[in-house]
């Protein structure tokens, strides 16, 4: 059971030695600078509420408690008393503040430093100490309150409470902030602390205050009662808060282990498949298609999808025709090798009975010509026949083509 | 098909605890006496029994003769419980004031997630005693955010089998009878060690002062 806060202790313990220096400069100088530390110090410490932050943009301290505790152990007599009664604080403060001034007016600069980290210092206790005193107030209403058995008891505990909670409202209304206004002037770090920080933890106490006070309200015509269970719970928490090292005995070492203990483990694991069972088959392949397939390859098939299949045979028959012409002019240029002779191309379409288009056909000549390789090509050679054009001068209209041997 | 002794018998062996709000035919098969027997025909064999807590309101296998093996195992498991204590408690007295009962949590009772949430948002006591719970080992979060922590909390408790989550859509939770159970072992820790907690909590009631 004490397992936790034991090595919660032992944490913060640890973290305390292992950070010392920090500690100590926290302690001496007031704030640290974090660009000093990692991070990971400094939320370890955080987390651990050795130092913290009073409100956003300021910087890092230790917590009063432990700055009280090195106060008492290191018994050093520069430190202040903070005072624990929010009236006198403020009257110290605003001595402080006003001791703060004139140092600096009379141009004593080391002065004026330490006064202002000593009003810094006692701003921040305060806020510490008057959010304590208001979360104590609500935790005893919340937990404590009403638990009694008769109705002269009721009422004596309801005055109290409620002297209680309009001494908590008095002491907040001692906070004036005109006044705290008008003493920290113009001098930026003075308004801060004294309205922006006094201010900022006022809200936040009377919002937890209302929170009590609506509590107290609800709860003054009630008579609770621990119903049995709640009393065992509340009974565990204080009796591991009074012995920390409690922990109950190992029942499973008994000889009779009592039946609560005797737990039996988890036997069952998951079956495995079985796959030379033909009656699972279809419902296996159910599962295997939807597992997800993770495809690592950039998917192109689609491109070829949206391609429709008619174009497949459309380049088919394209490609027979080229590849009928190319043979056709092959041949062509094979018959004028063999016949030694020059041969003009429609001629030979003429004698070929080729069903192509007569143009293509020259142009088929004409591109099969320039395509050879360029040692074949310089057995051949290709003219050109046909007339000038009859509307546009400069043209020449080709009508046939001649091809002959050198 | 596997039939309802089947279920039954998987559930118990897995270590889960059979209760009216887990498993509602399972239950009432088990208040049969025919059932039983049954059951503990099979449990039987693998050297298990059906027990039974919280006044026969959960059902658990257990084993039938101890041997050092099981042994080892109950004392594993017995210091995990031990450890728990505390956090499930405090999770337990957080959620019950929370949500203002006098009632603590039992069997059948239903929490809503987004409820709780409010109020603890509201009440800066309980967001610190959420954070507080939330960073125990049991739950280990490392969230800073009130939500985050709340929904790990009841996740794993869920887990643990102390919650269950009916409809997966909706944020509400029910509790189960293990929580019963954990009940049952605090009472029994509570009469052996003879620390007569409930003692304790009066007194400190009776002492109060407020400041």
């Amino acid at each position: 059971m004490n397992y936790n806060l034991k090595k919660a202790g032992s944490s913060l313990l640890n973290a305390l030695s292992n950070h010392s220096e920090l500690v100590m400069e926290a302690y001496f100088s007031g704030s640290i600078n974090e660009a000093d530390y990692t991070p990971k110090v400094i939320n370890n410490l955080l987390d651990l509420k050795v130092i913290w932050r009073p409100e956003n943009e300021r910087q890092l301290r230790l917590r009063p408690a432990l700055r009280t505790l090195l106060e008492e152990s290191l018994q050093d007599e520069n430190n202040r008393q903070i005072d624990a009664n929010i009236g006198s604080s403020l009257v110290s403060i605003k001595t402080q503040a006003e001791h703060y001034k004139e140092a600096l007016n009379a141009g004593r600069f080391k002065e004026a430093e330490s006064m202002l980290s000593d009003v810094t210092e006692r701003v921040y206790s305060l806020t510490d100490m008057l959010a304590t005193n208001v979360r104590l107030l609500w935790s005893r209403i919340s937990n404590e309150f009403g638990y009694v058995a008769t109705v002269d008891a009721k009422i004596r505990e309801n005055e109290l409470a409620q002297s209680q909670v309009s001494e908590l409202l008095n002491q907040l209304s001692m906070f004036q902030f005109d006044q705290l206004s008008d003493i920290s002037g113009s001098h930026r770090e003075l308004r801060h602390l004294l309205v922006v920080t006094l201010q900022s933890s006022f809200a936040h106490c009377t919002q937890e205050l209302s929170l009590a006070q609506a509590k107290l309200i609800d709860l003054l015509g009630r008579f609770r009662e621990f119903k049995g269970r709640t009393r065992l719970l509340k009974g565990f928490v204080l009796h591991l808060e009074q012995n920390p090292s409690f922990a109950p005995q190992n029942y499973s070492t008994l000889s009779n282990v009592p039946a609560l203990f005797n737990v039996a483990e988890n036997t069952i694991a998951a079956a495995a498949i079985d796959v030379n069972n033909v009656e699972q088959e279809q419902s296996l392949l159910e599962v295997m298609s939807n597992i997800k397939h993770v495809n690592r390859q950039r998917d192109t098939r689609t491109n070829l999808n949206n391609a429709s299949p008619l174009t497949m045979q459309d380049e088919n028959a394209i490609e027979l025709q080229e590849s009928l012409l190319k043979s056709e002019v092959d041949a062509f240029f094979c018959a004028v090798i063999d016949s030694g002779t020059n041969q003009t191309a429609l001629d030979y379409y003429k004698t070929k009975n080729l069903d192509f288009d007569p143009e293509v056909w020259l142009y088929q000549v004409i591109g099969g010509f320039h395509g050879l390789p360029e040692q074949d090509k310089s057995y051949f050679a290709l003219e050109t026949r046909g007339v000038p054009d009859p509307v546009f001068s400069g043209n020449f209209v080709i009508t046939d083509i001649e091809i002959g041997l050198q | 098909m596997i039939s309802q002794k089947g279920i039954v018998l998987e559930k118990l062996l897995s270590g889960h605890f059979i209760c009216e709000t887990t498993d509602e035919d399972s239950y009432r098969f088990l208040k049969t006496s025919a059932g039983r027997m049954e059951v503990e025909a099979h449990l039987a064999v693998l050297n298990r029994q059906l027990t039974h807590a919280a006044e026969e309101q959960v059902f658990f296998a257990s084993y039938q003769t101890i041997g050092e093996t099981e042994r080892v195992k109950l004392g594993k498991q017995f210091e995990d419980v031990s450890n728990h204590l505390l956090p499930l408690i405090e999770w337990l007295l957080l959620v019950q004031e929370s949500l203002n009962n006098d009632l603590s949590l039992s069997q059948g009772m239903n929490l809503r997630l987004n409820e709780l949430q409010t109020v603890i948002e509201d009440t800066p006591a309980y967001a610190e005693q959420l954070n507080k719970i939330s960073r125990y080992a049991l739950f280990g979060s490392k969230a800073a955010e009130l939500d985050a922590q709340l929904k790990l909390v009841f996740k794993r408790l869920v887990e643990l089998g102390y919650l269950i989550k009916p409809n997966q859509d909706k944020q509400i939770y029910t509790v189960t009878g293990k929580i019963d159970y954990l009940f049952d072992v605090l009472k029994f820790i509570d009469e052996t060690e003879q620390l007569s907690l409930a003692k304790k909590a009066e007194d400190a009631m009776s002492q109060s002062d407020l400041i």
